[in-house]
């Protein structure tokens, strides 16, 4: 094992001489991993692409390919084992405020056992994002935000490579297109087209699709990003994530920030659940209270910072235990409101028992939201129902989610009538906008997410502990060939985890000075210590391989 | 007397199989690459609430426990919970399986009944035309793949001439008062319609050309020489005496066709979106949701080898020759 490697150095001494007598060890072959073809294709097409790119730098890399429940196992659980993954964050409404990203990601507290799982660890950085937690001032934040990105750009701790696009589709001749919501961010599949959406004809039933199967539809439980969709319309929140992207009052009638550790919630008068009781602010307390119980784990994290509720007519005080700037977004926006007449009995048997309330599956579940349940058959579909009483009745009568497993199915019946919004495509965006293009009562939107894809380096693992190696390792790939090849143009390029999406904290400065290329690549490298010889890529002056077989 | 003492060993034998077919699964899942760790453990649950969850799924517990458990909960007729629903497996399991059965034994039926008397009828017209056009056409069928079929059938009948619906057991909010409601209704047989063609298509060759093989065989005996001799019919012979013949193989076919046809509902269910047992099973599967899987597959399994037994007894039955002394 170790006469070819002291040949080739060998040789590498008698040819570099004069540049460098000192001769570095050889870097090793470096993991890369990514998910199948058939599950993830534009993964697996973009890791093809890169691996090709710094294989022209002189790394031996070697593409690996497993299931997502291998994936996880082998970088999530094991974070000293692996050396570049392709990884992706998905959009979800309450990532419309850049602290669940900006600080999860990146804090070096959450690189043990959090989403920090590529071991980034900056002082500096951790300052600023603790910082931008605690400012309250919009403005303010917003520059520490952008600060927070431009040095992520600088120090290049993961590859970014681009916001996708999401396609959804649906049928003009059903309904009226002026009044179906782009949400920024997150596309045209939202409650407020949910609500909005205005019937032009006989068909009064928006009627969509899913392809995964409804898991539970529980107010205490994050289970699935389809079931989330239930759940937003069955359930209301004192806040919701507005079409722009921020927060804005819901079933609160106002809000007030009393100091920066108070706020104070007004709740609208006249709410009622489904099954006709009063919406109390006592229920908003329980909902926030049984968010914190330990038998909701899942959302245990967003009610933490919380330390007190105390009701008032119909003023509920949250005191919390330090500033936090993410609040309205990431708690306010986030807790289902649930009744308490329910609720308070599973809770406390739940208490007694080994489960959670995860477990707990309502016969027919009761929200105060602008839908409510109908029926549910297993596997195949959810029906709700306008609630007429509520301050912002949907225009449609039901709301119906088909479950279709067979993506080609889910767009022939958009053709055919069978469901009128296409709400799920995994395929490829461009068979919609095809289809769209040539069938006049359909159209297809096309939104810029906020989630996005990149490739992690293990900072736990040299050379990617050097950030100049991690950013020549970046500039060697042209992110628009990334967006043109795998994305196939339904992608922006990105170079911050803030996406464009959310125009308020996006730092555009850290995509427009992104320069790319194999030369600039090289030139990085050549410039950091780094040298190849017969082909392979060097460690600079002194650092040894320390992980080679 | 002794025909009791027959089925009664029978009936061990298939209890000895069910317990080997329920060993195997539990420690094939378990097996498998992959953990349900990864699978339902959110990354950002404490050691603490993982560990506990960990205890609740009783994956703390040594392989030996964890199988003994199984078995134990197995005979009080609890399959256990879900890992991914978080809900008891029997109860998720007995509500697709009668979607899967209706599918399978529509579809079984009508490709045996056509199979049947088609190879009938083929073996009659030994070496015509039609023979030479009908046997690399029965061929074809049983080469095309089913989802590729069924995405046919799909493109056809569905997105092209609008005849009928892609997906489901029912029109989009159509309610049902109970299982009977919904299966005796002119829109389930109309959503059904696709799915079982595309499955009948699919396995109508197996009898068909099982029955055709075994009917010039049997054509070839003196008992058929001797009816003809007697001037019957040419249906009482080729139906009346040959075919019954004939019969019995395509018999023990029809019960193995059971448990390959579940095997073909997972495709056909994924392609005509159809809340069954098999799509169940490749999601349980693909998500390392032991319990529900091993419970899938249960059922499967129990399903296969009681028609396989009711195929022998009932062999008895049809053809005296074939006794249980």
């Amino acid at each position: 094992m170790t006469l070819p490697l002291r040949t080739s150095a060998f040789a590498a001494m008698l040819s570099a001489t004069v540049l460098s007598p000192v001769m570095a060890d050889e870097i090793r072959t470096i993991n890369l991993v990514t998910r199948p073809q058939a599950a993830q294709p534009a993964e697996f097409q973009f890791t093809q692409l890169i691996a090709q790119e710094w294989r022209r730098l002189g790394l031996d890399v070697n593409v690996e390919v497993m299931p997502w429940e291998q994936m996880i196992q082998a970088i999530w659980f094991s974070r000293d084992d692996w050396d570049t993954t392709a990884w992706q964050m998905v959009g979800r409404p309450e990532r419309s405020d850049p602290d669940e990203i900006v600080y999860n990601l990146f804090h070096s507290t959450t690189a043990e056992q959090g989403f920090n799982f590529i071991g980034y660890n900056n002082p500096e950085y951790d300052a600023l994002v603790e910082q931008q937690r605690v400012t309250l001032d919009p403005d303010e934040r917003r520059e520490i935000v952008r600060a927070a990105q431009a040095m992520l750009a600088e120090d290049q701790p993961n590859m970014m490579l681009a916001h996708p696009q999401s396609t959804y589709a649906f049928n003009t001749s059903v309904w009226n297109p002026d009044t179906v919501v782009d949400q920024s961010g997150i596309g045209i599949r939202n409650t407020w087209s949910y609500l909005q959406m205005e019937p032009l004809g006989d068909v009064t039933d928006i009627i969509l699709n899913s392809s995964d199967n409804v898991t539970a539809i529980n107010p205490l439980y994050i289970s699935g990003g389809t079931d989330s969709w239930i759940t937003e319309l069955v359930y209301d929140r004192l806040m919701r994530i507005g079409p722009d992207g921020l927060p804005q009052p819901w079933a609160a009638e106002s809000y007030e920030w009393i100091d920066d550790t108070t706020i104070r919630v007004t709740l609208r008068e006249g709410m009622t659940w489904h099954d006709g009781m009063p919406v109390t602010p006592e229920d908003v307390a329980f909902s926030f209270e049984a968010a914190g119980s330990g038998e909701a784990p899942m959302y245990g994290p967003f009610v933490g910072s919380i330390a007190d509720i105390t009701i008032d007519g119909m003023d509920i005080t949250f005191s919390l235990t330090e500033p936090s700037a993410p609040f309205l977004t990431a708690s306010l926006s986030k807790i289902n409101l649930i009744p308490m007449h329910i609720w308070e009995p599973v809770i406390a048997e739940q208490l007694t028992l080994d489960t959670n309330a995860e477990s707990f599956q309502e016969e027919v579940p009761i929200g105060s939201g602008p839908y409510r349940f109908g029926s549910w058959t297993l596997n195949e579909e959810v029906v709700l129902e306008a609630n007429a009483e509520h301050w912002a009745a949907p225009k449609a009568d039901r709301w119906i989610l088909r479950i279709v497993p067979n993506v080609e199915a889910a767009l022939g019946m958009l053709r055919s009538g069978e469901i009128n919004f296409l709400s799920d495509f995994p395929g490829d965006p461009t068979v919609v906008v095809a289809a769209a293009d040539e069938d006049p009562n359909l159209t297809a939107v096309s939104t810029v997410d906020i989630g996005f894809r990149y490739v992690a380096f293990n900072h736990r693992r040299p050379p990617f502990n050097d950030p100049a190696f991690r950013r020549a390792l970046s500039a060697s790939v042209d992110r628009r060939l990334i967006v043109g090849a795998a994305f196939r143009g339904f992608a922006v390029p990105s170079n911050s985890v803030v996406s464009p999406a959310l125009g308020f904290w996006h730092n555009e400065a850290t995509v427009e000075g992104m320069e790319a290329g194999i030369e600039l690549a090289q030139q990085m490298l050549e410039d950091a210590g780094y040298m190849v010889v017969d082909g392979r890529l060097h460690y600079p002056e002194g650092v040894s391989e320390t992980l080679g077989e | 007397m002794k025909a009791i003492t027959v089925i009664g060993a029978r009936l061990l034998q298939t209890a000895f199989v069910l317990l080997a077919v329920i060993t195997i699964l539990f420690f094939m899942f378990r097996l498998m690459p992959g953990s349900p760790l990864a699978a339902y453990i959110d990354p950002n649950f404490t050691p603490e609430q993982q560990a506990e969850l960990m205890a609740r799924f009783g994956l703390d517990q040594p392989l030996w426990r964890q199988y003994l458990i199984y078995l134990g909960n197995l005979l009080q007729g609890d399959l256990g919970e879900s890992f991914f629903y978080r809900q008891p497996v029997a109860e998720r399991v007995l509500a697709l399986l009668p979607n899967t059965l209706i599918l399978t034994f529509s579809s079984l039926i009508l490709a045996y009944v056509f199979g049947v008397l088609a190879g009938a009828y083929l073996a009659w017209k030994r070496g015509s035309v039609v023979e030479q056009i009908c046997v690399p056409l029965v061929l074809t069928t049983r080469a095309m793949p089913e989802f590729w079929l069924g995405m046919l059938l799909l493109a056809v009948f569905s997105f092209g001439m609008g005849w009928f619906p892609a997906g489901g057991t029912r029109p989009p909010g159509a309610e049902y008062d109970s299982l009977w409601a919904l299966y005796s209704s002119a829109d389930f047989w109309w959503h059904m319609t696709l799915p079982v063609m595309t499955l009948a298509i699919y396995s109508q060759g197996l009898p068909l050309l099982l029955m055709r093989s075994n009917m010039m065989d049997v054509m070839r005996e003196d008992f058929v020489t001797m009816a003809r001799i007697k001037g019957l019919s040419t249906f009482s012979v080729v139906i009346r005496h040959a075919a019954r013949n004939a019969l019995l193989p395509v018999m023990t076919s029809f019960a193995i066709a059971v448990g390959y046809q579940i095997q073909g509902n997972v495709v056909v269910e994924t392609v005509f979106s159809w809340p069954g047992l098999g799509r169940e099973l490749v999601r349980a599967v693909s998500t390392a949701d032991y319990p529900l899987a091993q419970g899938a597959f249960l059922m499967i399994a129990v399903v296969v080898i009681l028609m396989n037994l009711v195929a022998d007894l009932l062999y008895a039955a049809l053809d005296p020759r074939v006794t249980h002394e």
